[in-house]
């Protein structure tokens, strides 16, 4: 028998797993969802309470049956040009992620470490910008990457005498460039980056600098291999909201074959493919399992990351 | 120190360059919109005084998005107060936790665009929420068996606003976790055994110790939510478009900037969102300037 102030326990401890179990259903519920109708053949089941979470394949004489298809899945590849989509993202967010970080280190490296004139003002000047509602910033980018792109015309017109076009694809709109250039450089990339320099000991910066070292192979030498945890921390970070991204993304990018994941499948999805639903949910699980996969395996970092940013 | 100077820039250029450009100029330029009609084809330029501004006042559109985004205010204690409870369930030290933190990030790490196109088969009228929530009454029968529950949840302009709030609860939950997760975890685990000792029951630890200590994140999360929520537009942009009077202030600017191309007016009222978000980090800012 228990003790009641064990079996108190116990019942506590059930309790907290229900709730916990609750409040992961909570936000599992719309992927397992669209998991499960993904793999079932048709939308029988879709909207029924409990069926729907355990996929049904068609016996075929209107008969259904626990079971699983995988046509849907591979329906999203003809229906939408998924591998196009997936390509950008993946080429985005590499320039991105690379942009981010040599940029943020680059200027978080003087604002921690050298004595310079006007230190503290760009220092405030840049941690202010995280004040900024950042949407109202969408109009005069636009016009600035749609000026970019007619300037980068212009350029090629008066040093090359072609009226090809091409350096527009560069940066103008449609380009990758045009999408990833306003992002890259930010408050949040450099404050980290600050922080993590700020951290490293003036023992190893000032016997750098008796070996004669530069400042750029202090840099690179010392100061990146100490805080490689804080910049893998912001590779992440860079990565899942480059991935997930929409707004500005579907504003820069109107043609069909520059999109990524997060804009050509919502636009395809709400838009002419909205009837098939199996296919459109076999899509969205596509769609989220790289990032997902990708944050199963960096989840530690991506949550300490999280937790140094507010400290 | 010549030098020293010229290295600093040298390394700080690429980013103020670029800040320059994308989040510096930004903000002039669009306050130097907000008093012009801005042509789209060629560009002109017209010097419009206050016209921007008395048109937005005078639009019912604008009004109705201005009293969704303060309604849409609604969401922050319900998803702060949630978030520190949920924190504080993961914070216990028993097995499976790093799993239930991923579990509960995960909507976080999910694309907006994306999460939408599920949630508006959620909410759909034949949807699975009416169907889920059908079951639960027969179940229960607390209606008769016939009666099933059929509520529009995006095109009933009655209650569009909240589904909308039950997405971002949805999707906001994890990310706010986290945060109070590094609080919690800054609390000496001395003062909670010291309580346990003087026979403070869980209740009494939450409000006299808990609360107390995480103070600082309180603050923190709820001003980040609260301009989060002034600031609410994807969230409606994917699930309803605007539609069942769902307009919200930044929702307006988008629209007026990107569907009827005035930039002029989408930068007046984007310069009015701005305004209000600012008071609200000045706010942010005396807060912490006493801690």
């Amino acid at each position: 028998m228990f003790k009641s102030k064990e079996l108190n326990r116990l019942v506590t401890m059930a309790l907290q797993y229900a709730s916990l179990m609750a409040f992961g259903l909570f936000t599992m519920f719309p992927l397992l969802w669209a998991v499960s109708f993904g793999l079932s053949s048709d939308g029988s089941y879709a909207y029924l309470f409990p069926q729907s979470f355990v996929p049904h394949v068609s016996g075929g004489d209107g008969t259904y049956s626990i079971g699983t298809t995988l046509v849907w899945f591979e329906r999203v590849f003809v229906e939408i040009p998924f591998s196009t989509y997936f390509k950008n993202s993946v080429i985005i967010t590499t320039l991105a992620v690379v942009g981010t970080v040599v940029i943020s280190v680059l200027a978080a490296y003087p604002l921690a470490r050298m004595r310079f004139a006007g230190r503290n003002f760009i220092f405030v000047a840049i941690i202010a910008t995280l004040m900024l509602p950042q949407e109202t910033a969408l109009v005069p980018n636009y016009i600035t990457i749609v000026k970019l792109g007619n300037f980068a015309d212009w350029l090629q017109l008066t040093l090359t005498g072609s009226d090809a076009a091409t350096w527009k694809k560069l940066i103008g709109m449609n380009s990758y460039l045009g999408v990833v250039l306003p992002g890259i450089a930010g408050a949040f990339g450099i404050f980290l980056m600050k922080q993590a320099f700020e951290a490293v000991p003036q023992d190893l910066i000032d016997a750098a600098r008796v070996d004669g070292a530069t400042e750029m192979q202090i840099l690179w030498r010392v100061m990146l291999p100490v805080t490689t945890p804080s910049i893998a921390a912001l590779a992440i970070f860079t990565l899942v909201n480059q991935w997930n991204e929409y707004i500005w993304s579907s504003i820069v990018m109107r043609a069909k074959t520059m999109q990524p994941l997060a804009v050509g499948v919502f636009n395809d999805l709400t838009g002419p493919l909205s009837g098939s639903q199996n296919t459109l949910m076999a899509a969205i699980v596509l769609t989220v399992i790289p990032v997902l996969v990708f944050f199963a395996f960096t989840q530690r970092f991506f949550i300490s990351g999280m937790d140094g940013a507010v400290k | 120190m010549k030098n020293s100077n010229f290295m600093a820039y040298f390394f700080l250029a690429p980013a103020l360059i670029l800040m320059g450009v994308f989040v510096f100029w930004p903000v002039g330029f669009n306050t130097y919109l907000a008093f012009n009609h801005y042509e789209i084809a060629g560009g002109a330029v017209e010097w419009n005084n206050f016209d921007n501004f008395r048109r937005i006042w005078e639009e019912d559109l604008f009004h109705q998005a201005v009293k969704n985004s303060l309604l849409f205010l609604l969401v922050v204690p319900f998803i702060q107060l949630l978030s520190l409870l949920i924190a504080k369930l993961v914070n216990n030290k028993m097995p499976g936790m790093t799993f239930f933190r991923a579990v509960y990030y995960i909507p976080v790490i999910t694309a907006i665009s994306i999460a939408g196109i599920v949630w508006q088969f959620v909410f759909k009228y034949d949807g699975m929420l009416n169907s889920f929530l059908s079951t639960i009454v027969h179940l229960f029968h607390i209606f008769p068996q016939d009666k099933v529950v059929d509520i529009d949840w995006l095109g009933d302009p009655d209650i569009a606003m909240y589904s909308i709030m039950i997405f971002t609860l949805w999707k906001g939950l994890g990310y706010y976790m986290v945060l109070y997760l590094a609080g919690l975890q800054a609390i000496p685990a001395e003062v909670e055994e010291a309580a346990i000792l003087d026979g403070a029951n869980a209740w009494e630890r939450f409000w006299k110790i808990t609360i107390p200590m995480v103070k600082p994140t309180i603050l923190l999360c709820t001003m980040l939510s609260t301009i989060g929520a002034l600031k609410v537009f994807l969230e409606v942009l994917v699930l309803t478009d605007g539609k069942a009077e769902t307009y919200t202030a930044l929702y307006y600017v988008y629209d007026q900037a990107f569907r009827n191309y005035d930039f002029g007016v989408a930068a007046a009222a984007g310069l009015v969102v701005t305004f209000f978000c600012m008071i609200l980090a000045a706010i942010q800012f005396r807060f912490f300037g006493d801690k």
